[in-house]
């Protein structure tokens, strides 16, 4: 109870830098989530609970590549609590140090600037996780540096734990080096870059934008002629959309998500939501071999 | 105290801007055009989706401003043009031609734009919860200036409400008058809309008018009803959502079902005063017969 009261409140705009938070922070912070695992994190609903998690924190982690640009602002100027305002010491962009791919050579906005910044969904890589978990541990040692022994070691223990389980899942994908997959949205370009595999096709048009019949058929069309057999669906996005084109493509249609929790039995577990993706799409591979 | 510092803001917005509101479901429930609200705020927001579509950002350019303003005059034109006495065709059923169009052409508009689908969540989906100090200073004065022209008119707009006979036989301009209550009631509405969403102003235009119609015939008292309704669910509904944290409920529904239960009070009290009220009994309660 008193750890609970000396705790660093952290709060997370999405559940996987909350699940990293806490195997860092460990019994010293107390975490809380905004977007839901199964909530489109370009699109959330501000609840009462939102901004008085906010009013309280010591630390509001963001993904700082304009993902929840839409939805952040307004809920941090309603909480009023100078701490994470932008600029304040609790506020961590975890982007930061973090090489971002599909930065917009000159903005467009008829491509789509959803995201000017670079592609956001960068901690489907792990090597990026470990990049944030560096980060979240020196920021808890600056803002309790009574704890910091510990932070450090959870750290540690969360680094080690990462790269054995990135060996194994290098090697249950390396069968399938250069495999072209199909997504929903561009989210699993950094674990295709990190694995081996290529990440080039999207059931929408551009991103944020819903699937249009002319590009399905496009879709369809490279779907057979790469002869690519699984397509990538996350809870929040069109699993309809996913399985016509599978339908008529012969092709399955994969569950997977960004996000601990999004796949029952990964809650608050990044390493165990790595690991549950990459046994569904590993799987998907080799039975469409 | 908590309500004075995260819930000040949106406490004020809901007890100084449903007033207006309240007063123009007294119209658009006589009127018997109950889905016109929905149809001006999405003409409104694809005023905002063609400003997005040409390049203009939401919320830096003026554009989507500008043009919701024009569309939403456009609407109140459209409105006013289509009040005719047709024997086959109510003109609810024109008023959900033209919300289904324009929400269909928004879409169209903007199939082609990323940041399309947030400008028109931003536009239809406000959240009370979010709004800011400025918003509600802007938005009250606007409506202090929209009232003050209604009371100001109050008898022409009433008398094309209450009683569209009367302002036939004295030769006033419908359309002409009809124009200026839809712009009004556009602007009104627009802004609203963006600050609570679409079922909340759904709820304050109808919910109150309807309960002050169950309890009386007279206009005056009507508005009275309507404007305890309307704080009493507004506040009682923000209430419910903040101070229930173990239920953590969203607020705008949160009011809106506080809305359901005001009409079932209400509804109960109309029973209950029949039995002694010998004019409820007789004449119902539509209101036809009563003067401002």
């Amino acid at each position: 109870m008193i750890t609970l009261l000396l705790a660093l409140k952290v709060v997370a705009t999405t559940p996987e830098y909350g699940a990293v938070a806490a195997a860092i922070g460990g019994d010293q912070v107390k975490v809380t989530n905004l977007a839901k695992a199964t909530e489109d994190p370009h699109f959330v609903d501000a609840k009462p609970s939102h901004i008085v998690a906010l009013s309280k924190a010591d630390i509001l982690i963001e993904g700082g590549a304009d993902l929840e640009v839409g939805w952040l602002p307004p809920l941090v100027e309603g909480a009023r609590n100078a701490k994470i305002n932008a600029g304040g010491p609790g506020r961590v962009r975890a982007s930061e140090g973090i090489q971002l791919l599909d930065i917009p050579a000159a903005l467009d906005r008829s491509l789509g600037d959803l995201h000017a910044a670079g592609n956001p969904h960068f901690m489907m890589d792990p090597a990026n996780a470990k990049v944030v978990a560096d980060h979240l541990c020196d920021v808890f040692c600056r803002l309790d540096a009574a704890s910091c022994p510990a932070y450090k070691a959870n750290r540690d223990a969360f680094a080690a734990k990462l790269q054995a389980k990135v060996d194994e899942w290098a090697k249950a994908l390396a069968p399938f080096k250069g495999k072209p997959i199909v997504t929903y949205h561009p989210t699993w370009r950094y674990f295709a870059a990190r694995f081996g595999l290529v990440s080039e096709v999207y059931l929408e048009p551009k991103p944020g934008i819903p699937p249009s019949p002319p590009h399905l058929a496009e879709v369809m069309q490279k779907m057979k002629e790469q002869h690519i057999g699984l397509v990538l669906v996350e809870p929040f996005q069109s699993r309809k959309t996913a399985e016509a084109v599978a339908e008529r493509t012969g092709a399955r249609v994969v569950d997977v998500c960004q996000f601990p929790g999004g796949l029952s039995g990964t809650e608050g577990d990044y390493v165990g939501l790595l690991d549950a993706d990459v046994k569904a799409i590993a799987s998907a591979l080799a039975a469409a071999k | 105290m908590e309500i004075f510092t995260l819930w000040l803001w949106p406490l004020l917005a809901l007890i100084l801007l449903p007033g207006l509101l309240v007063y123009f479901g007294l119209h658009v429930v006589e009127r018997g055009i109950i889905f016109v609200d929905l149809a001006l705020a999405q003409i409104a927001a694809l005023g905002v989706c063609v400003a997005v579509a040409l390049g203009a950002h939401p919320g830096h350019d003026a554009l989507p401003w500008v043009l919701s303003l024009v569309f939403t005059l456009l609407g109140a034109g459209l409105f006013a043009w289509t009040r005719f006495r047709h024997p086959r065709v109510p003109q609810e059923s024109i008023i959900g031609i033209i919300y289904v169009v324009s929400a269909a052409a928004a879409t169209l508009v903007l199939s082609h734009s990323a940041e399309g689908d947030e400008a028109l969540k931003n536009l239809l989906v406000g959240n009370v919860l979010l709004v800011t100090r400025a918003e509600v200073l802007r938005t009250f004065a606007l409506f202090v200036g929209i009232a003050a022209v209604h009371v100001m008119l109050r008898r022409r707009f009433m008398m094309l409400s209450f009683d569209e006979d009367e302002a036939r036989r004295r030769g006033i301009s419908l359309r002409t008058w009809d124009f200026l209550f839809y712009a009004t009631f556009g602007l009104t509405v627009t802004s609203f809309v963006q600050i609570t969403g679409v079922y909340l102003v759904f709820s304050y235009l109808i919910v109150p008018a309807v309960c002050g119609a169950l309890l009386s015939a007279r206009i005056r008292t009507r508005l009275a009803i309507g404007w305890v309704v309307a704080l009493a669910a507004g506040i009682s509904g923000l209430a419910l959502s903040v101070k229930l944290e173990s239920a953590d409920l969203p607020t705008g529904p949160t009011i809106v079902c506080c809305f359901g239960v005001a009409l079932v009070v209400c509804a109960i009290l109309m029973r209950l005063r029949k039995g002694s009220d010998p004019y409820l009994r007789s004449e119902g309660t539509t209101g036809r017969e009563s003067r401002p």
